[in-house]
């Protein structure tokens, strides 16, 4: 059964952006070897560095806050990043299960 | 992604709608694409790949190309018969998963709005119910008022439409009363197999929660074979 969790994550961005939050939307996009979790899993973060949702079940968690706080204040509409183990300048936390993904960052606005 | 279409798959989502997000990783445009329905000019040589990974029940970037598609799919129906103890703690599991579920009870001191909160609850006898709520092959049911009056014409609707889970509530003897009602009332012995009575995975536990929580199991592991 595919969609067997719904987080209701599209719903809670939508009442942080009623309540004037600057928000950024995280998808995976692409995974390979044991990443945790599937493509389309998604998380939220806003600009006081709130979050919900989860794309790697808290391995890579904290580098992606970061990355989305930088977008809000570049004010950039989107970014692709690929989170891989060995990378570790770019990196300072890894996929502990030894897998990679590709994210798909985009502010909603 | 714009406001708009952020508001536009809530409204989606919760009209249970089946669609697809497509978005282009590499412009970060995207739009809602329907089955049947026309398509944007930019995305139109890529609808035959959009339509196999709703079918496939697939999300993932198209070969070769910067497009990723997210797939929403219908939620499964579970239809539960009976609003009691066990209903209580079942819908604490349930409804962290993606199900759209209706509670069919006659009883009306039961089938409180105060008991279930945001639930769709119907206060109809079964054959009445079901008048209502569009069922098929991929939708479930729990019935679990363990009264013959009651579940008995929940779970002939639920053989006849095929639907691809039912499980009853009661023992090995009352399991085997309602066999023999069914029996008699024309089913056949492979139809009558196919009901999990008693309902829900040996886990040993004898308690509401407990009962809960092995319907809840044997559930999602069916649901998983969908």
């Amino acid at each position: 059964m595919k969609n067997a969790l719904d987080e209701k994550i599209l719903e809670k961005a939508n009442l942080w952006i009623k309540a004037n939050h600057k928000v950024a939307l995280v998808t995976v996009i692409k995974t390979w070897g044991s990443s945790p979790r599937q493509v389309g899993s998604k998380m939220i973060v806003n600009e006081k560095s709130e979050f919900a949702g989860s794309i790697s079940g808290g391995c890579v968690e904290t580098s992606v806050i970061d990355e989305c706080l930088q977008l809000i204040k570049d004010n950039k509409p989107f970014k692709k990043i690929e989170l891989k183990v060995t990378n570790e300048n770019a990196w300072d936390v890894g996929l502990a299960c030894g897998g990679e993904i590709t994210i798909y960052l985009e502010q909603i606005n | 992604m714009k406001k708009k279409l952020l508001e536009h798959i809530i409204s989606k989502k919760n009209n249970k709608e089946e669609f697809a997000i497509i978005t282009n990783i590499s412009t970060g445009e995207s739009f809602i694409f329907e089955k049947n329905k026309n398509i944007d000019k930019n995305f139109e040589k890529y609808s035959d790949e959009i339509n196999n990974y709703l079918n496939n029940k697939q999300n993932g970037i198209i070969e070769n190309t910067d497009i990723f598609i997210d797939t929403y799919l219908r939620p499964i129906k579970v239809i539960i018969v009976g609003a009691v103890h066990i209903t209580q703690y079942l819908l604490d599991y349930i409804k962290n998963l993606n199900f759209e579920i209706y509670i069919i009870d006659p009883r009306d001191y039961f089938a409180s709005e105060k008991r279930f909160p945001n639930i769709n609850i119907i206060n109809k006898w079964p054959i009445e119910a079901f008048e209502e709520i569009k069922t098929d092959s991929s939708t479930a049911l729990i019935a679990l008022t363990h009264d013959p009056k009651i579940d008995d014409s929940a779970l002939k609707h639920a053989l006849k439409n095929k639907f691809f889970y039912i499980g009853a509530l009661g023992s090995k003897k009352t399991h085997e009363n309602r066999c023999q009602r069914l029996k008699e009332a024309g089913y056949k012995e492979e139809e009558i197999g196919s009901i999990h009575a008693p309902i829900g995975i040996k886990l040993g536990g004898k308690s509401a929660p407990e009962i809960a929580l092995s319907i809840t199991a044997q559930l999602v592991l069916e649901s998983n074979k969908l």
